[in-house]
């Protein structure tokens, strides 16, 4: 693997009794985009607020390469929160002052309708997730942590969005990685698609693995036993199955068609979605 | 230039991108000499991972369809004396994708050999 921006090892993590990560460790390479599915609840959150370093964990350690010194960490939260009653200018400078960001970006900014005296809570939720990105970029990031807020834009908006986060990974090697997005435009970016499963990873492969080893047979008959099925949904008469770790030598002499599917299938089965899953990956 | 990439394609997206770059350049849609946009652009236009797009860069770099001068990006390059061979590959490879799905549908070599005659003499294939 090429160089690491942050690793975690043996990260533990509770809420009162709860445990949310349990002993999870994990390695992001620099320039990578990757992104973390799971379902509410698994700890896609917290595992992001560890590694932008506003939590501490219980135990384990969070090392971050030089370069991802805590000016150049860029986080999103699904909240979005900023101080409701300041304009957009006030919030800016706000931040520019914590992060040590000589200098605000407003190229994006511009393309919305809105201007810099607007009080926050006048933007949609849309211009919000749009107005975090700009701070965040401003900030020269070299990792860049997004929770779940790109199903808040509508379709000009995530084009913004997504072209800003291809702009700046072309432009500085910067590491991003995304929660549970499952948009159709974007299903060929990321090069690697992490699952969690109560507190930890439960597949960790490359996009391009996980497309290879994940198939789908649409029957009206029972599966044969041998198949290794994960999950399952009825739609009628007809029943889909999803076989993980699907391989070649499976497809022999059967009258089974096994089918591709793409990226947002894959994690919408994995965050629920209506799918009985029939075992652990 | 006119690039399509097909999401649903269990083609890696690296390929395609080298695939319709190389069909580009034997339809003469690209020329010698012709500027490539750069990985940015490209990544941006298509909605691509910026490495996805520099990865079909080397490969093409390396198989001497471009060449990248350092600083002023990478240029179209036209294999001399190979373009022949190339479009009869690339024919071959469309043809057999083709062919696969044909006898998987249930038709036989014959059927497509009869639909062929038909489509030349401009006969409707059913009624």
């Amino acid at each position: 693997m090429s160089q690491a921006i942050v690793e975690t090892r043996n990260l533990s993590l509770g809420f009162s009794r709860k445990k949310v990560i349990q002993d999870l460790s994990v390695v992001f390479a620099k320039g990578e985009w990757a992104v973390i599915a799971g379902r509410n609840g698994v700890g896609k959150s917290t595992l992001l607020r560890c590694l932008a370093g506003v939590l501490l964990p219980d135990a384990g350690t969070i090392i971050w390469a030089g370069e991802a010194g805590p000016n150049k960490i860029g986080f999103i939260s699904d909240r979005l929160s900023l101080f409701e009653d300041w304009t957009v200018e006030r919030a800016i400078a706000f931040h520019c002052r914590v992060f040590a960001v000589p200098e605000f970006d407003d190229r994006l900014l511009k393309r919305l309708n809105l201007s810099q005296k607007d009080k926050i809570k006048s933007l949609s939720a849309g211009e919000r997730a749009i107005l975090h990105l700009s701070l965040v970029l401003s900030q020269k990031p070299s990792l860049l942590l997004i929770d779940e807020v790109m199903h808040m834009l509508d379709p000009y908006l995530r084009d913004l969005f997504i072209e800003a986060l291809i702009e700046i990974m072309a432009a500085s090697q910067a590491t991003v990685l995304t929660v549970n997005h499952t948009f159709s435009e974007i299903e060929r970016i990321p090069e690697r698609v992490l699952v969690m499963d109560r507190g930890r990873f439960a597949i960790d492969e490359t996009t391009e693995a996980l497309r290879q080893k994940m198939k789908k047979i649409v029957s009206r008959d029972p599966l044969p036993a041998d198949l290794p099925c994960i999950f399952k949904k009825t739609d009628g008469i007809y029943k889909e199955y999803y076989i993980y770790p699907f391989r070649e030598g499976l497809r022999t002499d059967r009258a089974v068609d096994f089918q591709d599917i793409a990226l947002p299938e894959i994690i919408k089965a994995f965050i629920g979605g209506g799918y009985e899953q029939k075992r652990m990956a | 230039m006119n690039l399509t990439i097909d999401a649903k394609s269990p083609l890696p997206v690296y390929q395609q991108v080298i695939q319709a770059i190389k069909l580009d350049i034997l339809s003469g849609g690209l020329r010698d000499g012709d500027l490539l946009p750069s990985i940015r652009d490209l990544a941006k236009l298509l909605k691509l991972n910026p490495n996805t797009v520099a990865k079909a860069y080397y490969a093409l770099e390396a198989e001497g369809f471009s060449e990248n001068r350092s600083g002023s990006g990478s240029r179209v390059k036209v294999p001399p004396g190979r373009q022949d061979s190339l479009r009869k590959a690339m024919l071959e490879s469309e043809f057999r994708n083709f062919l696969e799905k044909a006898v998987s549908l249930g038709f036989s070599l014959e059927d497509v050999k009869q639909l062929t005659e038909r489509i030349k003499k401009n006969e409707p294939s059913h009624r």
